[in-house]
């Protein structure tokens, strides 16, 4: 007997170990699946729903007015860390060295 | 006849397709009554419980259904509820096998509560082919069960296990070998 007429003949004699569900099964497979797809919303689901976009958005410009409160306080204030040319010369003492020997010199 | 018949037939998948994704969930029943019955059997052939196979087959369409705006319309809905329901079925079993090890096919046998009541209803071959289906390993089985018991093709088959043609059909060359030993006396050992 060749192989497909082997698997031809098991599969004709397998065809009684397909699992046949009865009416009751189906009806009732059914009537759950009809049941979860077409519910209605609860009232949970339709406030997340509605929610869900709303706290999005609220978040989405909270984060934005902060970044914008940050930067424009930082262009806003005067920048006094900035060290310039006066305060350098009036803090700190001069080094010259030559020859070896280092002069200090105070301004 | 035949062929505007299946065409027929067709037209009305799609135009069910259509309406669920358009918002209708009542159009949905057709799909539900068409492919019920056989996704149901192809459950039960992975996880051989008739309670498992009823919640999977119902799991399937549900999540089929809130997935359906990604379905491409015109594509058959069957292959893809098949391979839904097969991934949910083969998660349950990878589930088992991590809960317990012990082998769960002899112990449920007596749960199959369908129309085809092996014991006392189907005959003896069908029963020692089902003996014999049930030696092999876990992927062979579940390869010759779809090919043999379910009748799909070997693309179909590889789509639902995501396995390639070729392993497909090495699974099936293994078994049909083993398959063709253990039934020898029913249906010959060699080639004639």
């Amino acid at each position: 007997m060749s192989e497909d007429r082997f698997f031809d003949r098991l599969r004709e004699d397998a065809r009684p170990l397909r699992f046949e569900p009865d009416e009751f099964m189906t009806t009732r497979v059914a009537a759950r699946i009809r049941e979860r797809i077409q519910s209605p919303a609860t009232a949970s689901q339709v406030l997340a729903r509605w929610f869900r976009p709303l706290a999005a958005s609220l978040s989405a410009l909270a984060l934005a007015a902060t970044l914008g409160i940050v930067w424009i306080d930082r262009s806003s204030t005067p920048d006094t860390q900035q060290p310039t040319v006066e305060s350098l010369s009036a803090t700190n003492t001069i080094e010259i060295s030559a020859g070896g020997d280092v002069y200090r010199v105070n301004p | 006849m035949k062929a505007a018949a299946a065409h027929e037939e067709d037209s009305l998948e799609v135009a069910a397709i259509a309406e669920t994704k358009a918002g209708r969930p009542e159009a949905y029943e057709y799909l539900v009554g068409k492919y019920l019955k056989r996704v149901i059997s192809v459950a039960w052939g992975i996880v051989r419980n008739a309670d498992d196979a009823e919640d999977l087959a119902q799991e399937a369409f549900v999540r089929a259904y809130e997935n359906i705006a990604r379905f491409r319309t015109g594509d058959p809905f069957g292959p893809w509820i098949y391979r839904i329901v097969t991934n949910l079925s083969l998660d349950v079993v990878k589930h088992r096998s991590r809960v317990r090890q012990e082998a769960l096919s002899e112990m449920e046998e007596g749960e199959r509560r369908d129309r085809a009541d092996l014991g006392a209803r189907t005959n003896e071959i069908a029963a020692r082919i089902d003996t014999a289906l049930k030696t092999l390993p876990e992927m062979q089985r579940m390869v010759a069960r779809m090919h043999l018991v379910e009748e799909f093709s070997h693309t179909e088959i590889a789509e639902m296990l995501k396995l390639s043609e070729g392993t497909v059909r090495s699974h099936l060359s293994l078994a049909r070998r083993k398959l063709r030993e253990q039934l020898a006396d029913i249906y010959g050992g060699s080639d004639e």
